[in-house]
């Protein structure tokens, strides 16, 4: 099943997740109307800045297994079986906030929301759009991250896309000519050659 | 394989949980005193708040036992252990066989040296059961006295007055929940409750109740009486473990544990309140009796009972309260010994409100304490809880900017 990869050295911190995460979230679903909703729809990721004033989208990581539900007070955090999503029932949080004290990144957050009862303060936090997935949407914040920081893909072809971004970086091809042995070099540019025949 | 555990508090719960998740077929049996479904037991201070219903405090579904084909022993405490044998002798009913046992029976309330205890209305706050007396006594009071500042007193002083009690707390200590914050928030916690029109009265205990039947007044420590028709005592827990045979399984104020949560006796093991294992932020052996550390505790019990080995690093007090306007987030080492040893950051944002308060051990966190603003403390805790060694200086957790990323190098 595809899920949604965070690469932290792209992001820009733009923060229209944020955005789009909110309005995904909110009763009317558009920009122009989501904003005008009380209560106000808020997003369930979030942009901090880092040490350098660089971006990173913080979302919940739907551990597993998952601190923040032994914690939780009212057993209101439990996990869907089809999709492995944590997700917090709105109806039965106590808003005690023992999920934000379990939570080792700090993803949790506290407010109304159109899906609570009126007036009631809930525990929320991303909720892998699975709503969306179920309609065959993207999730909202990878829809619209254009810096390629948040993707949707199969976990093992992301690990793999990876190691082969790494394998490139240390690859004969990728150093200095000077550098590189004669025989290398000649392996280097065969499979320069053999690499344009390809179809990427 | 036959396991049996003693308790249905959150610690058993979990480890039987668990148990059954990793050995299918083996024969669980669960003793225990209460038989209500299990329940949230932080939840029933909400319930005499009466900020949630009775009917939620269940955490299982009714069915928690036949689901997972368990034998409940309910109604029933135990006397005995037979180590050698390996068998639990327990009040009424036959002796059960164990070959792996858990004692996770948890704490019972500390009695307090006062005559008079005996009087009506006089109250613990532990079990669903209190809260349900305290609920049927309350509409014939109207003066209230909370003994202890601790989270059950404040928690109790708290529901009383949303019932419309006139409450006066009386705790020995400078400010309310002396053993989970220090002096700044202590303080600013008092206040809050003041304003609040809570009664507090600090350095002041009871000696002694009076009445007919129901207590009509207490006499206290400096001297003067005063008069009172409910009383709540809120002096901590002592772990539940008279039945341990002392010379086979090693005692302190709890079970001592090793890191796989097994006690002196192998095959013994013990988990939540009753369990005394270390601290990692205190460094000493200490009696955690926290609810995440129950669930936590009793896991990594069930783990290691049904034979897959894992350790268990330590415990870690921690407690979050949101009262009135003020949230409170506490953890670790909180009031360090005042040595070279210990750096402590205080930061704080007046506009907002916020306090925070940063206990390092060179560069690892070893304690904090929030004040407002406590959405991101977790990652707080996760530091203090595996002794994250800090690659930024340690001022950078008191920013108000902090957040996660600035952690990842």
């Amino acid at each position: 099943m595809k899920q949604v990869v965070v690469h932290p050295e792209r992001c820009v911190g733009c923060m229209q997740c944020m955005a789009a995460c909110a309005v995904a979230h909110s009763q009317t679903k558009q920009m122009h109307t989501a904003i005008m909703e009380a209560p106000l729809p808020k997003p369930r990721v979030h942009v901090g800045v880092g040490l350098y004033g660089e971006g990173f989208p913080n979302r919940c990581r739907h551990c597993n297994p998952a601190p923040c539900m032994p914690a939780c007070l009212s057993g209101a955090i439990f996990r869907d079986t089809e999709t492995a999503t944590v997700l917090i029932n709105p109806d039965t949080c106590i808003n005690c906030a023992s999920c934000a004290m379990a939570c080792p990144y700090g993803v949790i957050r506290f407010h109304e929301d159109w899906v609570a009862p009126p007036g009631k303060t809930i525990a929320a936090k991303c909720d892998n759009c699975d709503e969306r997935r179920a309609k065959g949407l993207i999730p909202a914040c990878v829809e619209v991250c254009k810096s390629g920081a948040l993707t949707y893909e199969e976990m093992a072809a992301a690990m793999k896309k990876k190691t082969d971004e790494i394998a490139r970086s240390v690859s004969a091809a990728a150093m200095e000519e000077s550098h590189v042995p004669a025989g290398l070099a000649l392996l280097a540019a065969a499979k320069k050659a053999q690499l344009a025949t390809y179809d990427h | 394989m036959e396991y049996v555990i003693l308790g249905n508090g959150i610690a058993g719960v979990c480890a039987a949980e668990t148990i059954r998740q990793l050995d299918g077929g083996g024969g669980i049996t669960m003793v225990a005193d209460e038989t209500f479904t299990p329940y949230s037991r932080p939840m029933i201070s909400m319930v005499l708040a009466g900020q949630v219903a009775s009917d939620q405090l269940p955490i299982r579904s009714s069915s928690f036992y036949e689901d997972l084909q368990i034998t409940a022993v309910l109604g029933n405490r135990v006397s005995e252990i037979d180590v050698d044998q390996k068998r639990v002798m327990i009040h009424s009913g036959p002796a059960l066989h164990f070959d792996k046992l858990l004692i996770a029976t948890g704490a019972d309330p500390r009695p307090i040296k006062a005559e008079g205890m005996n009087l009506k209305n006089i109250f613990f706050m532990r079990t669903e059961a209190h809260i349900r007396n305290m609920l049927a006594a309350i509409p014939q009071t109207k003066k209230a006295l909370v003994l202890g500042g601790g989270l059950v007193g404040f928690k109790a002083a708290y529901g009383l007055l949303q019932r419309g009690l006139d409450v006066t707390m009386l705790i020995t200590s400078d400010y309310p929940l002396s053993m989970q914050v220090d002096a700044t928030a202590g303080r600013l916690i008092l206040d809050e409750l003041r304003d609040y029109g809570l009664k507090v009265r600090v350095g002041i205990s009871v000696e002694a109740f009076d009445g007919n039947g129901s207590v009509t007044g207490a006499h206290l420590s400096d001297g003067t009486r005063t008069s009172c028709d409910l009383v709540v005592v809120g002096k901590g827990v002592l772990p539940a473990l008279s039945f341990v045979p002392r010379d086979k399984i090693d005692i302190d104020l709890g079970i001592l544990v090793n890191e796989q949560m097994e006690t002196s006796t192998a095959g013994i093991f013990a988990a939540g309140d009753v369990a005394e294992c270390v601290d990692i932020s205190r460094k000493t052996r200490w009696v955690n009796a926290i609810w995440p550390e129950a669930a936590t505790q009793g896991r990594i019990a069930g783990i290691n009972m049904a034979g897959r080995q894992v350790s268990y690093k330590g415990s870690l007090s921690r407690n979050v309260l949101r009262i009135l306007n003020l949230d409170v987030m506490t953890m670790g080492l909180v009031n360090p010994p005042e040595t070279p040893e210990y750096e402590v950051i205080c930061a704080g944002e007046p506009r907002r409100r916020t306090y925070r308060k940063l206990v390092f051990r060179k560069n690892i966190l070893t304690g904090a304490v929030l004040i407002n603003a406590i959405e991101q403390g977790g990652i707080f805790m996760g530091l203090i809880q595996n002794e994250i060694p800090l690659n930024v200086p340690n001022s950078v957790l008191s920013q108000p900017s902090f957040n996660v990323k600035q952690l990842m190098i």
